[in-house]
């Protein structure tokens, strides 16, 4: 006997009603959302094989279980297709990993967003963007995925602005903030495989507490060096004491002067954590550090974060432009670090 | 078109009691815990307060910890030796 959808049902006269009441009852992020009949949210729960009953995570410090009924309800309000659940359920699982620690980016005025990046053959199965146009408009995976999980926070774990969200500006990024690895171009080992040690025949989700993408330019270096010394130049002002880690993301132009230049991810992540630290005295003199400059802080450095590990780089964007972008972390190591979850498909 | 039904997306938060001990009457004689949540200039801040507590209170003395992070409750140490060693407890944000 397989455990019920028991959740409170109201009846709705036609489709207009139905999304009257999801805006009047505040369950919607301010676009329209699809109405979560039981059939819907059956299929939704049957594309990752989870009973309704069935815990995907639990958030601590808000004493919120999160079960697979809500989150099917709210992927099937987001749009999408039973085939993203699996997905969904493990970007959920990332954010309630206490390594991520919810409550810090969830509400805090840093305005984080979930910034996540999808690994292994799911994404080609079923077309998440690894190209160009990486963060537009118009693929229905990275657009739905993203949303779902930002209403998962909103009607599940409570993180609605101005209660227990208090962005103090918010981020473009909570509508969705979805890319995928573009494996079937990148010359080096994808992500998830290099974080999990996983097979790259698994598939898995990585989940970062995320500042907006900074993109950079370099139309003139035909070297590893010279691409990543303009990358390392800008990170590095903008860069502010203890981010827990940094996306890079590399796309087609780019990636393929460093590939020539035989560097692996590896080369990569030590060449920028050599390169963006700053001085102490750079830190006073711009008010990110309290005290008067002394003649020692000229010499004395901090790196952009604790470990060049702390560097996710991700091959991604278009083929043509020479440019490619960074993300910064939020807040800092000890209060949310990217999470890595393995994602379950349902077997054949 | 006929009518259908649509399900709430939204949970209940689960309902825990709480309770309160009770406040002291009196802070004189009593030893102060201040729990510092990391951020920048809250351990000043209480420690200022707990120097007010001291001399205009008749607190006897105070003692810091310092959470993980500002987005945790205090760890399981912090409660187990302010349980021990300290009569009341101060927990402030440094913004």
């Amino acid at each position: 006997m397989t455990a019920r959808i028991t959740s409170q049902r109201y009846a709705v006269d036609d489709f207009t009603q139905a999304l009257d009441l999801c805006y009047r009852r505040g369950w919607t992020d301010g676009l329209p959302v699809v109405p979560p009949t039981e059939a819907a949210v059956q299929a939704m729960l049957d594309g990752a094989g989870l009973e309704p009953d069935t815990q995907i995570a639990f958030i601590t410090n808000r004493q919120v279980a999160i079960n697979a009924e809500k989150v099917a309800i709210n992927a099937v309000m987001a749009g999408c297709l039973p085939e993203h659940m699996p997905v969904v359920a493990a970007a959920i699982e990332g954010i309630a990993d206490p390594r991520w620690g919810y409550h810090g980016p969830a509400t805090s005025t840093g305005s984080a967003a979930v910034l996540m990046i999808v690994n292994g053959p799911i994404a080609q199965r079923l077309d998440f963007n690894s190209g160009d146009n990486l963060f537009s408009p118009g693929w229905r995976s990275n657009a739905t995925v993203g949303r779902a999980v930002r209403l998962v926070m909103r009607n599940v774990i409570g993180t609605l602005p101005g209660r227990l969200d208090r962005g103090t500006f918010g981020h473009p990024g909570r509508y969705t903030y979805v890319m995928a690895e573009n494996e079937a171009e990148s010359p080096w080992t994808p992500l998830h495989v290099e974080r999990l040690g996983c097979r790259t025949s698994d598939s898995a989700v990585t989940v970062m507490a995320a500042l907006a993408p900074i993109q950079f330019y370099n139309q003139l270096s035909s070297t590893a060096a010279g691409v990543l010394g303009t990358l390392c130049d800008t990170m590095r002002y903008p860069g502010q004491i203890g981010q827990p880690n940094y996306c890079v993301v590399l796309a087609g132009e780019h990636m393929r002067t460093i590939a020539a230049d035989n560097w692996s991810k590896a080369d990569i992540r030590k060449f920028i954590f050599e390169n963006t630290t700053n001085s102490v005295a750079h830190f006073k003199r711009t008010a990110r550090m309290p005290g008067a400059v002394k003649p020692e802080d000229e010499t004395a450095t901090r790196p952009l974060v604790q470990s060049p590990d702390d560097i996710l780089v991700v091959a991604a964007g278009g083929r043509a432009g020479s440019f490619s972008c960074f993300i910064p972390g939020w807040a800092s190591r000890t209060s949310s670090e990217a999470v890595t979850v393995l994602i379950k498909e349902r077997s054949a | 078109m006929a009518g259908f039904e649509i399900l709430d997306p939204t949970v209940e938060p689960r309902r825990q009691p709480l309770t309160y001990v009770p406040r002291p009457d009196s802070l004189k004689g009593k030893r102060i815990g201040l729990v510092e949540n990391t951020k920048f200039n809250s351990d000043k801040l209480l420690r200022k307060i707990g120097d007010i507590l001291k001399t205009e209170y008749g607190a006897t003395e105070t003692r810091m910890w310092r959470k993980h992070n500002a987005g945790v409750p205090a760890h399981q140490e912090i409660l187990d030796e302010a349980a021990r060693s300290v009569d009341a407890v101060v927990a402030g944000i440094g913004d």
